[in-house]
């Protein structure tokens, strides 16, 4: 099953199926389809991003919401003081990269629970800050961001345009994280998620490269808020919360903490099927899905905790 | 075999101290090693023996006093550097990365002496391939050294013990050191497995490693070491060639206590 | 004014020690921070609120109200959080640290979706079965009646604790516990269930605070755990995470720091969030022990 999720082949098959849902919503007259998989995939993105620090090198992070919105409302903030989009973009990625290169050499000295409650801490001080910085960001009342459309000439619908753009976005995140999964690198941040002294006495220096998958995590982060940001041409720091965080980690753990095919996968359930639920059922149905949500983390902690679709290693040391 | 008296010193200790608060877990240790010894270092339990070996690996940072290692300071380094340095270890309860193969665990090793970071694995150059082959392959050699050759792909965790022991040492030996520090390495194994083990160290001094060890097994201290050093409370109270330390009457009463003498 | 500031620190601070005390014990006893705390004290101040609608007569006012509402918090929220443990955080506690973190955020999901289902953002307004009265302080302060309750329920609570855990055979196995289960358990002490008396007593007093913060805000609604529980975290590991006293004195510094920026900081209320979570941050920094916590060592 491993061989199979992880060959050439499927990454392909799965790129032409993820091109043609647009085809398949316009034919059958579901359009609603397309914004849903423009969510799935943002958050498909968030969860590859994450995956590098929970899912590789095993740092507790709750608060990488945080640096979605740096990255959202750098562009935001970018477009409005007339930043060409695609400018706009990298800036976002830089910015919260920079962020989070800051935060992490600043906490990636604590530990588990520690880092937990900090990311969590800071993932919340910076909500406030963009809620309370009302001169720069609107504060709760929100920003317009500038339309851009990039892909025009292709669809005429923007959410086409976008589901594109982030399908794009998609396939490169998860062939990047399979590039760096087989290196030096990918070996070093699984030997530090196994033991960490060990590692260390292998000559690993685990400080710097918790600060590299922390990173490296952020280039995923910034570039999905911007695109978000476009996209939606509207910010405000309630798309921001909590919640949001643990759904991105509840993702990475339903999938299968370092499996690409798992976090995948996750995002396309965890973040797919309520929108759907929504559509599709009655309105109460939605209510639940937060309810739901709670229950399959635990369920699936307690009865599955090495995920849906593992990564071959996480089986073998939770199988044992 | 052992050196020739005029061999170099390649690790000089003076006056080392670990203090933990008020307890000397380690203190006043002066001693030498020359490359290409075996040297043992016994002593009884809580003697300071692993706590040492920490502070030459830079686990702790050392209270006091210098540690030269080759010519360079190098107490209070963290760890990676001193690795980087040329001096890598096992550890007194076996600390492999569980879940990976064998060879991976050896891979990890070789950390210090590659180099690829982002850009190879991303872009996939022809350098980032060649350095993963040569990995590889060093890795495959070394398992081969040590004798785990058909167990290249098992997991780590599904080898037999002394399997495991072997594979850490192959993992310190990736990063080419020149000081190899086993922390009782012997532990947990029988008489069979033991002087396999006394071979394997005897093959690594010949690929031109010094080798540093804990041993509780006076058996293989006799057989095996240059030299030997003894500790207790902390402080070294011995040392010399292994038929005079174990004659020592100071060394018996460290291990049976006054009345024993 | 000052004053002042400092009896509503005091105040806000007792009630944040309780909430701290909840976290402290069950990461002294299991290394895991329990974060369904603040839905089980959030849960705490429904139970009372249902006690007192259910039974009007009898706990709606005066002294015998307020006592059957901290019973029923108490006991409510002591069970629950004992319950929570056998189901979601037992069966994980061997196979890594992280399982059980990731269960108990779900079970926190779960806890405050339930009841937003029930009634969605409202807030139920809590009953003030003490009369509210200014009594004057010197200074030109007042403390209210009520001040005087929470800070009175508060200290009672926290004295009650100290000669539970000093004095008593189950305390004296749960500081065993605390101190290294696998040798309690060798000596006969059944971990277990020194764990689950652990959970039960964290989560009682986490339900006592659900019905002070209820009491002093006049209503309660689904998500009234999130905020307090989360500084009161901050309290506990400014205090020493798993340090009794460290968790009493991590929460009045907070209360009184809160207060204080809310007070002297331009826009200070907006800003008094921040407050608590750059503490924490500052904090684990440069002291991540904890005022009076210990560092602990991995032997090598």
């Amino acid at each position: 099953m491993t061989r199979l999720l992880r060959s050439r082949w499927t990454f392909w098959v799965l790129v032409a199926a993820a091109l043609c849902l647009p085809l398949v919503a316009n034919i059958v007259e579901f359009p609603y389809l397309v914004r849903v998989g423009g969510v799935v995939g943002l958050f498909m993105l968030l969860s590859l991003g994450l995956n590098f620090t929970l899912g590789y090198v095993g740092l507790f992070d709750l608060g990488f919401i945080a640096f979605y919105a740096i990255g959202a409302y750098t562009t935001a903030i970018a477009m409005k003081h007339h930043v060409p989009a695609p400018v706009a973009l990298l800036l976002a990625v830089l910015v919260t990269v920079a962020a989070r290169a800051a935060l992490g050499v600043t906490i990636l000295r604590l530990r588990g629970d520690y880092l937990a409650i900090v990311t969590m801490g800071f993932g919340e001080i910076a909500r406030l800050t963009i809620n309370n910085l009302d001169a720069l960001t609107n504060g709760p009342k929100g920003m317009q961001v500038r339309s851009w459309r990039p892909l025009a000439f292709l669809a005429k619908d923007p959410n086409v345009q976008f589901y594109l753009l982030i399908a794009a976005a998609v396939a490169l995140g998860a062939a990047a994280s399979r590039r760096l999964e087989d290196s030096r690198v990918g070996r070093a941040w699984v030997a530090i998620r196994e033991d960490e002294v060990a590692a260390r006495l292998s000559g690993i220096p685990v400080q710097r490269y918790m600060l590299l998958a922390f990173t490296v995590s952020a280039v995923f982060a910034g570039l999905a808020g911007g695109l978000f940001a476009m996209w939606e041409q509207f910010v405000t720091p309630e798309s921001f919360v909590f919640w949001e965080s643990t759904l991105i980690v509840s993702i990475v753990v339903l999938g299968g903490m370092g499996s690409i095919a798992g976090v995948l996968l996750g995002a396309l359930i965890l973040a797919g099927l309520p929108p759907l639920m929504q559509a599709t059922l009655s309105t109460e149905w939605i209510n639940y899905r937060y309810l739901l949500f709670g229950l399959i983390l635990v369920l699936v902690t307690l009865f599955r905790p090495q995920g849906l679709l593992p990564s071959s290693r996480r089986e073998a040391e939770l199988n044992s | 075999m052992s050196s020739s008296p005029k061999a170099r010193p390649l690790l000089e200790v003076k006056d080392l101290a670990q203090h933990f608060g008020g307890l000397k877990a380690v203190d006043q240790v002066n001693l030498t090693i020359h490359e290409g010894e075996i040297v043992s270092v016994i002593g009884p339990n809580g003697a300071g023996k692993t706590t040492f070996f920490n502070v030459l690996t830079g686990v702790y940072q050392g209270t006091r006093g210098e540690i030269l290692f080759d010519g360079e300071r190098v107490r209070g380094l963290p760890s990676h550097e001193i690795v980087a340095r040329g001096m890598a270890r096992t550890f007194q309860n076996i600390r492999l990365f569980q879940d990976m193969t064998a060879l991976e665990n050896v891979m990890v090793g070789r950390h210090t002496r590659t180099s690829q970071l982002l850009l190879g694995p991303l872009l996939r150059t022809s350098a980032f391939f060649e350095e993963e082959k040569a990995t590889e392959a060093r890795a495959k050699e070394l398992l081969e050294f040590v004798g785990l050759k058909s167990l290249v792909n098992e997991r780590a965790r599904n080898l037999a013990y002394g399997a495991q022991r072997k594979l850490e040492i192959a993992r310190a030996l990736a990063s080419e050191p020149k000081l190899l520090i086993l922390d009782e390495p012997t532990a947990g194994m029988n008489p069979t497995e033991s002087v396999d083990l006394v071979k394997l160290v005897r093959k690594v001094r010949e690929r031109g490693v010094t080798v540093l060890l804990i041993e509780h097994q006076m058996r293989v201290v006799m057989d095996i070491s240059d030299r030997v050093f003894v500790f207790d409370y902390g402080v070294k109270i011995a040392e010399g060639a292994p038929k005079d330390v174990v004659a020592n009457p100071r060394v018996v009463e460290a291990y049976l206590g006054k009345e024993g003498a | 004014m000052l004053i002042q500031q400092l009896v509503n620190g005091l105040t806000l601070g007792a009630i944040y020690s309780l909430i701290a005390l909840g976290y402290t014990l069950v990461y002294g006893i299991l290394a895991m921070i329990n974060f369904a705390h603040s839905e089980v004290l959030m849960l705490g101040s429904f139970f009372a609120l249902g006690v007192a609608m259910l039974l009007p007569s009898a706990f709606g006012t005066g002294t015998a109200g307020l006592i059957g509402m901290f019973a029923a918090a108490m006991l409510g929220a002591g069970l629950l959080n004992a319950i929570i443990e056998r189901l979601a955080y037992r069966p994980l506690r061997h196979i890594s640290r992280l399982a059980p973190l990731i269960s108990a955020i779900g079970v926190s999901i779960v806890l405050q979706n339930a009841v937003f289902l029930w009634i969605s953002t409202q807030s139920l307004s809590f009953p003030q079965p003490v009369a509210i009265r200014q009594l004057p302080l010197f200074g030109g302060a007042t403390v209210s009646s009520l001040q005087l309750v929470i800070l009175g329920a508060a200290l009672a609570l926290m004295v009650l604790l100290h000669f539970w855990v000093e004095k008593t055979k189950m305390g004296k196995a749960m500081r065993a516990c605390a101190d290294d289960i696998s040798t309690a358990g060798l000596m006969g002490i059944n971990a277990d269930f020194v764990i689950a008396v652990t959970f039960f007593v964290g989560g009682a007093l986490g339900g006592a605070a659900g019905v002070l913060y209820g009491m002093s805000y006049g209503s309660i609604k689904y998500n009234l755990g999130f905020l307090p529980g989360a500084k009161a975290f901050t309290a506990a590991v400014l205090g020493g995470i798993g340090n009794i006293r460290g968790a009493v004195l991590g929460g009045f510094i907070l209360g009184f720091l809160e207060v204080l920026a809310s007070g002297y900081i331009p826009n200070g209320a907006e800003w008094r969030d921040v407050v608590a979570f750059s503490v924490l941050i500052v904090v684990l920094l440069f002291r991540p022990s904890g005022i009076l916590g210990e560092k602990i060592a991995e032997k090598v």
